[in-house]
């Protein structure tokens, strides 16, 4: 709670004073994002790969797009998992550090877009933490939450992209990689929008 | 790198003319993409919107190409996935000249044209087809060929011809000059100055072999290239253009331009082997077309006085009469009728303005009513308002007075012609419905303010304008002080909604028609107060409800209201259909008894009409309830 006075004298990095400053302006464009992580504990796992893309003016800009898979070796050697999958794969690979300061360079004020976004939005914070930055700024947009609006549903039953994929008649990706279930949830993201009227 | 990029990419290399690029570039293109959601019925742009930066592709879903012509919406072409539109920039600077909408819910690629230009200066085949694509005229229906490929931008859509003309046949020389083939030219030219013609036929055997035109002596003997004694043969133009005898205007205009030749031949058969019947010349076509609505028009303008215009009022009756046996589409009638109508009307206040000398301030004559909404075609009544523009107060007893006299000379005028003033007074040499533009907003507003409470005058007709005579702004001033207080009253859309509903029912519950229980039109059924005015009232409640200006008719105002609220346009295009039906009818019937039609008489209709009748009646209902659900009428019923 009294967080805020114990980092009141504390010196951030560079990077994350830049990514603050951002927010003098609100923005109009919107940042869809799908990570894919270890599994759920935001304390003990952690990203594997960033997936995003920009949605402005009711477009997704595919030039507009942000890929990158982290090379968790700590981790994956901690746990014994293997690293082959990483080294196999076409993406661009960075380490931890690197990989979220892109991400925070690539997002700067957008408002983030996801599914069931308040976890990745965890995960990404407690990477920023070993970072010694503070906490995600940005507003977040669940497209689990706009559906349950839009179609008045008050259950906590949750919704996977698949189903919502059926409901709103958009191909499902093969999930290949995060960055194309990023532009399943932005497309998704169009059509709640313009649905809700936002 | 963009795994989105190349899934796009992936897709774009099926269809033309991506499939010319490679990969790579496809992948270039796909970085530069804009990926659009379209909801359904979502425009993406149309007529006259400025032009956007990309083309697009359909990648999944359907959007529609459409022009709309006459408040008519005219479908071009369906895209589906894959197709290509929106070309335009490419080719040309000015707007959009078509509509591009979601038929269904849509997702659609905007490739930048500032990106894909490269590929097309690079690549010729890549150019062709979107040049051949551009200037593809996909109206045309021969274009299957090209269908699904890639659809055209380029628009030729010509207004609608007036239909009437085509009908016409022509009246033309049927006793031609024939002459023999080795007649001398000074002998032929002599014929045909004794004969006042322009040509000649040369005829072997009383077959046609050629003709000679007064171009032909011109270009061949007054240059001096053969003598005026040469025989004819040598200088006739060979073969002559027949055709058969009852060709119509606008055969014999084509073939004319077709042949680029001045003068027709009318054979029996219509080929050259057969006997020559006449000759139709170019003036032939101009007298023709000269006995359409537009020379009545013209006679209107040189009318002087109003047994001149009794003629030309006579001549439209008969032409409308003539127009309904030749089954020509109701709405051209009324169209071309009202014209006339109006051009009437405009002369008779013409006249009166001559006779009084000129008006001491700007005013408009407005025509109201039936004739506001250019829908009569029938014996008809004259309503119409004077409106004139605001004068210093010392001077506006003299400006008044000046216009009710004008009024009253155009309105005795207008009666000689055969219009009879409006039986409940709604004309312009009344006192009341004569006054400036602030008196005329007062009335608008009191009408609209206190609907129903003191003035039982208001009635719907004060809101179907049109202007015959005089200054067009004071028209739109007018517009423009109903449009604006409309906005805010619900009270006053309430009162019009009550006042559409308050019509008696067509149909019985169990489907008869209601008809007259008595008087003198006994067991007839009333099409005007139970078929036509519930339509045309809720016509003019949703047209102002709505926003729409300028069009009165009920018929496009139906058309109208189904483009803008598309969420009911099936409603409106069954009123509008309906309302044409139920017009016909009544023409019908008041041609046959030489009255206003109003009231039909059940028992000579057959079993088939009868049904086509009833079912006419039906949308009606339809509205009504959509009435009910728009407006709250709790108010006055």
């Amino acid at each position: 709670m009294f967080d805020w006075i114990k980092n009141i004298n504390k010196e951030y990095p560079e990077i994350w004073k830049n990514y603050i400053s951002k927010f003098e302006k609100r923005s109009n464009r919107f940042v869809v994002l799908s990570t894919e992580t270890s599994g759920l504990n935001p304390n003990k796992d952690v990203i594997l790969s960033f997936g995003a893309i920009a949605v402005q003016d009711n477009s997704i800009l595919i030039g507009d797009s942000f890929e990158v898979m982290l090379l968790q070796y700590v981790y994956l050697h901690d746990n014994g998992l293997s690293n082959e999958f990483i080294i196999e794969s076409k993406q661009p690979k960075l380490g931890e550090r690197e990989a979220i300061q892109a991400f925070l360079e690539y997002i700067g004020n957008a408002i983030l877009v996801g599914h069931r976004i308040h976890f990745d939005v965890d995960l990404i914070n407690v990477a920023l933490e070993k970072l010694d930055c503070g906490k995600l700024k940005n507003e977040a947009l669940d497209i689990e939450i706009m559906h349950k609006k839009l179609k008045d549903i008050s259950s906590e039953k949750p919704i996977s992209i698949d189903e919502l994929c059926e409901i709103y008649k958009v191909p499902k990706s093969e999930r290949l990689s995060s960055s194309e279930d990023a532009y399943t949830i932005a497309l998704l993201f169009l059509k709640l929008k313009s649905k809700l009227g936002l | 790198m963009n795994a989105i990029a190349e899934r796009i990419a992936d897709f774009l290399k099926q269809y033309q003319p991506f499939n010319i690029l490679s990969f790579e570039e496809l992948k270039s293109v796909a970085l530069s993409i804009r990926v659009i959601n379209l909801e359904k019925n979502k425009t993406l742009f149309q007529i006259n919107d400025i032009l956007h930066d990309s083309f697009y592709v359909v990648a999944s879903g359907v959007i529609n190409l459409s022009v709309i012509s006459d408040a008519e919406e005219t479908l071009l072409n369906k895209c589906i996935e894959g197709d290509v539109f929106g070309l335009r920039p490419f080719f040309a600077k000015n707007n959009y000249m078509m509509t591009a909408k979601a038929r269904e819910e849509s997702i659609v690629y905007a490739i930048p044209i500032a990106a894909f230009r490269p590929f097309v200066a690079q690549n010729s085949e890549v150019l062709n087809f979107l040049l051949e694509s551009f200037a593809n005229n996909t109206a045309n229906p021969n274009d299957i060929e090209n269908k699904g490929k890639f659809l055209s931008d380029n628009v030729v859509f010509s207004s609608k011809p007036s239909e009437i003309q085509y009908f016409q046949t022509l009246s033309y020389n049927k006793t031609p000059l024939k002459i023999d083939k080795l007649t001398a030219v000074s002998q032929v030219a002599q014929l045909m100055t004794d004969n006042l013609l322009d040509n000649v036929i040369i005829t072997q055997q009383n077959l046609p072999i050629g003709i000679v035109t007064d171009t032909d002596m011109r270009s061949k003997i007054a240059t001096g290239r053969y003598s005026i004694t040469t025989t004819v043969d040598k200088i006739m133009s060979s073969p002559v253009i027949t055709v058969n005898e009852n060709v119509s205007l606008a055969e014999a205009q084509l073939l004319l331009l077709k042949y680029n030749v001045s003068h027709l031949c009318v054979t029996s058969d219509g080929s050259d082997k057969s006997e020559v019947k006449g000759v139709i010349s170019e003036h032939d076509l101009v007298v023709a077309q000269a006995s359409n609505p537009g020379i009545l028009i013209k006679e209107t303008k040189r009318s002087n006085d109003a047994n001149d215009l009794k003629k030309v009022r006579f001549k439209l009756s008969e032409l409308i009469k003539t127009s309904i046996a030749k089954n020509i589409p109701l709405l051209h009638i009324t169209n071309i009728a009202s014209e006339i109508n109006f051009a009437i009307f405009k002369r008779a206040v013409e006249l009166a303005v001559l006779e009084l000398g000129s008006p001491p301030a700007r005013f408009a004559w407005l025509s109201i009513g039936s004739q506001g909404r250019k829908e009569q075609l029938l014996v008809t009544d004259q309503d119409n308002i004077l409106v004139f523009e605001d004068v210093a107060t010392e001077k506006y007893r003299d400006v008044k007075d000046y216009f009710i006299k004008l009024a009253k000379k155009t309105v005795e005028t207008l009666a000689k012609t055969g219009y009879i003033p409006c039986t409940n007074g709604h004309i312009a040499s009344n006192l009341q419905w004569c006054k400036s533009l602030t008196d005329w907003a007062k009335q608008y507003n009191n009408w609209m303010d206190t609907p129903g409470e003191k003035s039982n005058e208001i009635s719907g007709a004060f809101f179907d304008y049109e202007i015959a005579f005089g200054e067009s702004k004071i028209e739109d001033a007018l517009t423009d002080i109903i449009f604006n207080k409309s906005k805010k009253h619900t009270l006053f859309f309430d009162y019009l909604g009550n006042d559409a509903l308050r019509k008696p029912a067509p149909l019985s519950f169990f489907k008869k028609f209601n008809v007259e229980e008595e008087g003198i039109n006994k067991d007839k059924f009333d099409i005007k107060t139970r078929g036509l005015m519930p339509l045309i009232d809720g016509a003019r409640l949703f047209a102002i409800s709505q926003n729409i200006k300028g069009i009165n008719n009920t018929y496009l105002r139906f058309k109208q209201l189904a483009i803008v609220d598309s969420k009911h346009s099936e409603i409106f295009l069954n009123c509008a259909d309906a309302f044409l039906t139920l017009s016909k009818f009544r023409t019908l019937e008041g041609l046959k008894n030489d009255s206003s039609g109003q009231y039909i008489n059940l028992s000579e209709l057959s079993k088939v009409d009868k049904e086509i009748l009833k079912n006419a009646l039906a949308p009606m209902k339809e509205l009504e309830d959509l009435i009910k659900d728009t407006f709250q009428l709790t108010q006055f019923s």
